[in-house]
């Protein structure tokens, strides 16, 4: 593998993952610079292509909690649970309407692709972090928890959780309209 | 019987088929009769295939050029080092 190899193919997935990490295009330009010089100089040292994606989802992962621990504001916000949204009966808070048609590839217009980019860049880190691993990367959920250095259960219930909370955000837009 | 919000709890298990058997026959039980929660699980699978459809950004313009800056650079250095005999040494 090659600088220039590693430039082509890794350089567009390295700045995607952290550009939605971090939900922020230009620190995901800061990070994907920082990861690319670090790997372009180990690469002489690097052995065993194979391992290569996975080094480099560690290095970026690594790289992008760095950044967002090094920003200067951080703002505190309190992380809402998406079980909230059911009484204490158990029963939905809200109505629950069905989707309209399955949104699928050739449907999704750049309007709804930018629409689920801004739902995910609003979930909170903790959620988005393993939200992003587990369903867009399509990491295994071991090898998520692996890299975020939590367990594999509190990884599960952080996708979980993630997952309920896009689904609420998104509903407004592909529910069905009340009769 | 399963509350909703117990069932919506469960899902993520439920989706990938870990669910033990006989929590997964209560569950099933419950969106027969709860066509809430049945609508809330078709939305919760499709919120979860959604990001797969998601295209990737290109890289910026600007982001291209500090990363082609940093390879040549870089290729710079590793040649200057092998015309210096692999010592790590500069030439002289």
């Amino acid at each position: 593998l090659t600088a220039e190899q590693v430039f082509v193919q890794y350089a567009p997935r390295v700045y995607n993952l952290a550009r939605r990490m971090l939900g922020n295009a230009t620190d995901a330009e800061d990070v994907t610079q920082e990861v690319f010089l670090q790997v372009v100089r180990k690469l002489p040292t690097f052995r065993g292509e194979a391992a290569f994606p996975t080094w480099l989802y560690r290095v970026t992962v690594n790289a992008a909690l760095a950044y967002r621990r090094h920003r200067a504001v951080r703002a505190a916000h309190h992380v809402r649970d998406p079980l909230e949204d059911f009484l204490e009966s158990g029963q939905h808070r809200a109505p629950v309407r069905r989707w309209v048609a399955a949104p699928e590839k050739a449907a999704l217009d750049r309007e709804t692709h930018q629409l689920i980019e801004d739902a995910i860049a609003r979930l909170p880190d903790i959620y988005r972090d393993v939200y992003v691993l587990a369903d867009v990367e399509e990491l295994p959920n071991a090898q998520v928890a692996e890299l975020l250095g939590l367990s594999v259960a509190a990884a599960k219930s952080r996708l979980h959780r993630a997952r309920l909370l896009l689904r609420a955000a998104l509903a407004p837009h592909f529910e069905e309209r009340a009769a | 019987m399963m509350t909703c919000r117990e069932l919506a709890e469960i899902l993520l298990d439920f989706v990938t088929g870990e669910l033990p058997p006989e929590l997964c026959r209560r569950l099933e039980q419950h969106l027969r009769l709860c066509s809430a929660c049945s609508a809330y699980l078709d939305s919760y699978r499709t919120t979860t295939a959604l990001p797969r459809w998601l295209p990737p950004a290109p890289l910026p313009p600007r982001l291209t050029t500090r990363l082609r800056m940093i390879l040549d650079l870089e290729c710079r250095v590793r040649d200057d080092r092998a015309e210096g005999g692999g010592g790590g040494e500069p030439a002289a």
